[in-house]
């Protein structure tokens, strides 16, 4: 009677096994938008000897524009284009470096959803 | 006396039929299990040869990238060396331009070339932060048509010449 019990009571047991299961999800892709980009400003150079001083100050009196240059040597001159030189051809590679590891992993991902 | 014998006839018997049921028995386990190891071997060698061919792709693709951005620096090392190059250019008479006579000999002449220069470079460094390309940059084969100061991202169809 007691051994019968006991199977019954184990029969009506409401507690289950439990099924644990894991589903892979995605992680987003980033996707950050590109920054704007600017419209640079014109860059007006005067070249300014001391033979044409006086002729640019006085254009530049004419012009309405404060008579003051703010001056580089032709060494100076030559160091700033290369600077900029040197600055554009850095972003340019590093445009280039992004791209890649977009397209690299990007392309990855496609690949291991389609399998 | 003669019936336990045939008792014990019957058990032996009924034992060897147990014992061969259950080797029987065994035996099959051990083919389905068998089998399933195949099937996974299998599965594994797939899965093994799948990771294979991903890996030769990306070391493929890796390669293709290096490449490309061995040869943008190239470019790019080029372009510099031609600029370095029009401000110690050597003249017929074998004298290396200088830039500060020229330009105090001839100022309004070197001022014209040195803000053209700045201009160009200005978009060059427009075109370098994504600034689409004019239609007349794109179609600029011509040396007077070109951005000199960049024209491998300038003027894609520009053959230097």
């Amino acid at each position: 009677m007691l051994i019968l019990s006991t199977f019954l009571i184990s029969g009506c047991s409401s507690v289950r096994q439990l099924d644990v299961f894991k589903t892979e999800v995605e992680r987003q892709p980033l996707n950050l938008p590109a920054p704007l980009t600017p419209k640079l400003e014109e860059i007006k150079w005067t070249i300014i000897t001391s033979e044409n001083a006086d002729e640019v100050f006085a254009k530049l009196k004419a012009g309405g524009v404060d008579p003051v240059l703010f001056g580089l040597t032709d060494e100076g001159y030559e160091a700033l284009a290369k600077n900029f030189a040197q600055i554009r051809a850095y972003m340019l590679q590093q445009d280039e470096i992004i791209k890649s590891y977009k397209e690299y992993y990007e392309s990855t991902d496609k690949k291991s959803k389609n399998k | 006396m003669f019936s336990s014998l045939k008792i014990g006839l019957l058990i032996v018997l009924l034992a060897g039929a147990g014992g061969g049921f259950m080797y029987v028995k065994t035996l099959k386990a051990d083919l389905a299990t068998s089998e399933a190891n195949n099937q996974k071997l299998e599965q594994s060698v797939e899965d093994q040869k799948a990771v294979i061919t991903q890996m030769k792709a990306d070391f493929e693709a890796q390669a293709n990238i290096k490449a490309t951005l061995q040869k943008q620096h190239d470019t790019l090392k080029q372009e510099f060396a031609n600029l370095d190059k029009k401000f110690n250019k050597i003249n017929g008479k074998g004298e290396v331009r200088d830039i500060g006579t020229l330009a105090n000999e001839r100022p309004d002449s070197v001022e014209r070339i040195i803000n053209k220069g700045t201009s160009e470079g200005n978009r060059c460094n427009e075109i370098a932060m994504g600034s689409p390309l004019t239609e007349k940059e794109k179609n600029a084969t011509k040396k007077s048509e070109i951005n000199s100061e960049c024209p491998s991202i300038a003027n894609p169809k520009y053959v230097p010449y």
